[in-house]
């Protein structure tokens, strides 16, 4: 009995293998000669040599572009590609007179081996009219300019004004990146990338001494180098993967100092302060991958499981620049931070039944902080000792989630699906040690032609906690009756719909998608205690003629949270509602070879923002901050001339406007306590004219040629 | 007990006759592209000619020697290349025609077949499967320089369907995706992978830190939140707040943060600079002092201000 059993086994397998063999048919190829093919021998490239007149300075108009100061500046871009019967080439230059350049080569033997090679620079703009007292004496130490007059408050900053200098915040990014693949078959593979991350500048920085603070301006230097080595070895049905990764971070110090602008009596400690800068750190990680995909039922199953170690042991800095206090001796001179991480996920998608898919992944994320846990003395404004020793609290979590789901083709037309998502988390030190949430959606996706499309989802989800510790809590200072947001209990409903249209016969396309979500914190007494959320965007685009289009988008979005607060440390006696709403647009038009030879794009956008905050306390009536807003309008025309096959030209013309109302900005040199770097709201615009000459170089032609 | 095993014999074999008599029904064409270009000669069409899928030395690639050219991914074309009568319609190439014949799971399975290294067997962990994308939806194999693949470009394609991530790159301050100098993939994994997740890296925080890694730590004074999930204080794809924080201090530290003293006061309007401007209130609000929210490795460090 049992070896039919297993004779029956065999069969039924031999089958289910030979089945999608057997429907795959040789065809014979011998006579296919591919002579009409116009394969590519040859380079070609194109040039683009102009200048660029920026109307006037801008951080906001200037990041990520390069184009923050006012003047004229030159430009170069350019791409071209070679091709040959077995090798592929392109290169790219892309704004060599920016901040914001980049340059790239990539290709390779196709089918053996592929390379890539690529720099790139990115601006990063904040502020051009923020000012500072300060002068960066060593790279690490800010000093008070000579005569300084020190008061206890800013109004009695005398030499303040006459001591301003402009300092712009914002760094410079730039990434180099190489990295390639080699086929030694079609089964095995190798990969292997390096790159490397520079980035320096100024970053505002808070410096605190007591109750009164001060906005510096730190200097950085960071270093980041990553490297990925990985080998493949798979085929059709399966393959298996190794992947080793390195990050390796490097600041330029470790602490950074500067000098109290502020007096006290008596005054704090030295009068130099000292903060540590982000520490070193390095991450290496080693992930194994492997898939299968059965010939039965079209099931595929993937697994992987990465363990990742993060080493930290900068040197620590000393508890204080004050000598004349003697703290206990540091525990250790260095963190020796080391956090084992562990991911591990399996997913198995199949089809058990014709009209049916269901999905299973599992995922756990561990980080396992094995850092050691010490007493620390802390000395506050390098003045007095705290006299209450600290433990540090090397957090770690695991979080596991589950999540099943399954599609259902109820008729060729309407598929219905369903899913149910389970997350645990337990956490180290912290109120919460262990937290569940669990969702369940459905989804209905019906096509009632070809063209109209309808795709509901909805769904509910509950995070339960296993209990609050109010007494750690406590511990920390907190209110007992604060429900962390992330640690709360939380029920959410939410809905999905998005509706498309593209008649066949017609040259237009709509979309429209929409969104509400809903949460309630019930159990939250203090802290956030409700939120809800709803946005709706649309597409629209219309094919005008074969060479002309025209598109538009438009979204409205609105989130809303409510929280409260206790400022006797009680109850609840004071309530705030926060609340963004935005709106934004985008259009455009395109026409090509107006005349025969001119290509017009035209591009415009804005964005809208609002954040209305109201706080309501024992005070009689709401008391409403003024409307946090944001207006940005972006507007781009290109032109494009061909005078021939390879001379051209192009005119661009970009109009950037971005204003802000932010009361957190505004009129900020007048509080008392704060010495900022005077950043104000931006009320920024900028008309940016450029022309530009394109050649093109070489002559990438058809081998062969067309019949 | 014989009769049985005899009955699912007989239905493994009509299975595989049923399998194979499939195969049968279509053909290839007579002399492969060919017979293609010498209809399809339009410039969309011969761009295959300026890209990788098109290279006469690679044996494994759609062009290479023995392989199917135009056939190894539109399918057998013999039925569409063939000759019909007057007034009949020409049958659909199998796969990413102008009516396609072929399921969207079949037509994604033709891309998959050379693209396991790449994109690997992680697309089936994905939600682009389940929500019905196809490959060709995102890309545009016949072209030279596929606008997906393009950092300047490759926000705009995903923004096809992705409408609320665009409003969002679209407001106050975000991440440069409409400045064509970042994109999605920087962060997302767009053909999820193995480890069934839509990040670039394992986690999201490990995706942030590859270009953010000062904030990895670990720090001696670590901030709970920083460690588990930047998303819980950060909206990566936009917000009206400077930093792209989900809210504005100090509300943002007060949802979490309720100590005696200032930590739970309540900030009015009486706190702006036209009244009694307040340290807790405007410039950088909590972090004027709070600098160090994402850890402190310095020893006096543990209220995260130095």
């Amino acid at each position: 009995m049992k070896c039919k059993a297993n004779w029956l086994v065999v069969t039924l397998l031999a089958a289910a293998v030979l089945a999608p063999a057997a429907s795959s048919q040789a065809a014979d190829t011998s006579e296919w000669l591919c002579e009409y093919c116009p394969f590519e021998s040859g380079y070609t490239a194109d040039y683009s040599v102009g200048v660029t007149s920026v109307s006037e300075d801008s951080a906001y108009i200037g990041n990520a572009t390069g184009y923050d100061e006012e003047g004229v500046y030159a430009n170069l871009d350019g791409q071209g590609r070679y091709a040959n019967d077995s090798y592929r080439w392109r290169w790219r230059l892309e704004d060599l007179g920016l901040d914001s350049r980049a340059a790239e080569v990539r290709g390779g033997r196709p089918g053996k081996f592929d390379v890539r090679i690529a720099y790139r620079e990115l601006p990063r703009r904040r502020f051009d009219s923020t000012a500072t007292i300060f002068v960066q004496s060593t790279a690490d130490t800010l000093s008070l300019p000579p005569g300084w007059v020190a008061a206890a408050q800013t109004t009695g900053f005398t030499a303040l004004d006459a001591n301003l200098q402009n300092r712009a915040i914002g760094s410079d990014r730039r990434v180099f990146d190489i990295g390639g693949r080699y086929l030694r078959s079609e089964r095995l593979s190798f990969s292997a990338d390096y790159r490397r991350q520079e980035s320096d500048g100024l970053k505002i920085r808070g410096g605190s001494s007591f109750t009164s603070a001060s906005l510096l301006p730190m200097p950085f230097d960071y270093v980041t180098d990553e490297v990925d080595f990985g080998v493949r070895y798979g085929d059709a049905r399966g393959f298996v993967s190794l992947r080793w990764y390195l990050s390796d971070f490097e600041n330029g110090a470790a602490g950074f100092r500067w000098q109290q602008p502020f007096s006290f009596s008596p005054p704090l400690g030295t009068g130099t302060f000292e903060q540590a800068r982000a520490p070193d750190s390095r991450f290496q990680q080693l992930s194994l991958a492997t898939a299968y995909a059965f010939s039965a039922y079209g099931t595929v199953l993937s697994a992987s499981a990465s363990f990742g170690n993060i080493e930290q042991d900068t040197a620590f800095l000393a508890y204080t620049t004050n000598d004349n206090l003697s703290p206990e001796p540091l525990p250790r001179s260095a963190l020796n931070g080391d956090i084992d991480t562990t991911n591990i996920a399996i997913a198995l998608t199949s089809r058990p039944l014709d009209k049916t898919r269901v999905k299973l992944s599992y995922r756990f994320d561990e980080r396992d902080n094995k850092t050691a846990q010490d007493l620390w003395e802390r000395v506050i404004v390098d003045s007095v000792l705290s006299g209450d020793p600290e433990l540090n609290t090397p957090y770690g979590f695991e979080r596991a989630t589950l999540r099943l789901s399954a599609d259902y083709d109820l008729f060729a037309s309407l598929r219905l699906s369903g899913g149910y998502d389970r997350k645990e988390i337990d956490r180290d030190f912290q109120e919460v040690a262990s937290q569940t949430e669990e969702a369940g959606w459905g989804r209905l996706r019906w096509r009632p032609s070809a063209s109209v499309e309808i795709d509901v989802r909805g769904g509910t989800s509950q995070r339960d906690i296993d209990s609050y510790n109010e007494v750690f809590a406590a511990s920390l200072g907190e209110n007992p009756l604060l429900r962390k947001y992330n640690l709360a209990y939380r029920y959410r409903r939410y809905g999905d719909l998005r509706l498309s249209w593209s008649p066949a016969d017609l040259p237009v396309s709509v979309s429209l998608s929409g969104r509400v979500a809903d949460d309630e914190y019930t159990h939250s007494q203090l802290g956030i205690t409700a939120g809800d959320e709803f946005g709706v965007a649309a597409d629209f685009s219309w094919s005008v003629s074969e060479r002309s289009s025209f598109y538009l988008n438009a979204g409205v979005e609105s989130m809303q949270s409510q929280q409260s607060g206790s400022e006797q440390f009680a109850a609840a006696d004071w309530y705030a509602s926060h609340d963004d709403d935005f709106t934004t647009l985008g259009a455009g038009i395109r026409v090509r070879e107006i005349s025969g030879d001119v290509d017009l794009q035209l591009d415009y956008r804005r964005s809208d923002g609002t954040t209305k905050i109201d706080v309501d306390t024992a005070e009689p009536g709401t008391d409403r901050f003024p409307d946090l807003r944001s207006e940005l309008d972006y507007l781009r025309l290109r032109l494009n001339y061909r005078r021939s096959e390879r001379l051209g030209m192009s005119f661009d013309l970009r109009y950037q406007r971005f204003e802000t109302a932010d009361w957190s900005r505004l009129n900020v040199t007048t509080v008392p306590q704060l010495l900022s770097l005077g950043a104000s709201p931006y009320d920024d615009r900028s008309l940016i004219l450029g022309l530009g000459f394109h050649y093109r170089l070489g002559d990438l032609s058809p081998a062969v040629s067309q019949p | 007990m014989k009769w049985i095993a005899v009955v699912i014999v007989a239905i493994a074999l009509v299975v595989v006759a049923m399998a194979s008599a499939d195969g049968q029904e279509t053909d290839y064409s007579r002399k492969g592209a060919d017979t293609c270009l010498s209809c399809h000669d339009d410039e969309v069409t011969l761009a295959i000619f300026k890209t990788v899928h098109a290279v006469p030395s690679d044996s494994s690639g759609p062009f290479g020697h023995g392989q199917l050219q135009c056939e190894s991914c539109h399918g057998p074309g013999d039925a569409h290349s063939g000759r019909v009568r007057r007034g009949e319609e020409r049958p659909a190439i199998p796969h990413f025609g102008s009516g396609p014949v072929a399921s969207l799971e079949d037509q994604n399975g033709i891309c998959l077949e050379c693209h396991k290294d790449d994109v690997g067997f992680g697309w089936h962990t994905g939600v682009h499967p389940s929500d019905e994308v196809a490959c060709a939806d995102c890309h545009v194999s016949h072209a030279p320089a596929d606008a997906v693949m393009q950092t300047s470009t490759q926000a705009e394609v995903c923004f096809d369907c992705h409408q609320r991530q665009r409003s969002e790159t679209m407001k106050a301050f975000s991440h440069p995706l409409l400045q064509g100098k970042m994109d999605c993939s920087g962060c997302h994994s767009a053909h999820s992978d193995e480890a069934a997740t839509a990040f670039a890296q394992q986690t999201l925080n490990a995706s942030c830190e590859q270009c953010h890694a000062e904030k990895r730590g670990p720090f001696l004074w670590e901030h709970a939140p920083v460690s588990e999930d930047c998303g819980l204080c950060h909206a990566p794809h936009g917000s009206n707040h400077a930093g792209m924080l989900t809210q504005r201090a100090p509300l943002l530290c007060q949802s979490c943060h309720s100590a005696s003293g200032h930590p739970s006061i309540a900030n009015t309007t009486d706190g702006l600079a036209a009244d009694l401007p307040s340290q807790y209130l405007l410039g950088q609000s909590c972090m004027n002092c709070h600098s160090q929210v994402h850890g402190s490795n310095h020893p006096s460090g543990s209220k995260l201000m130095r």
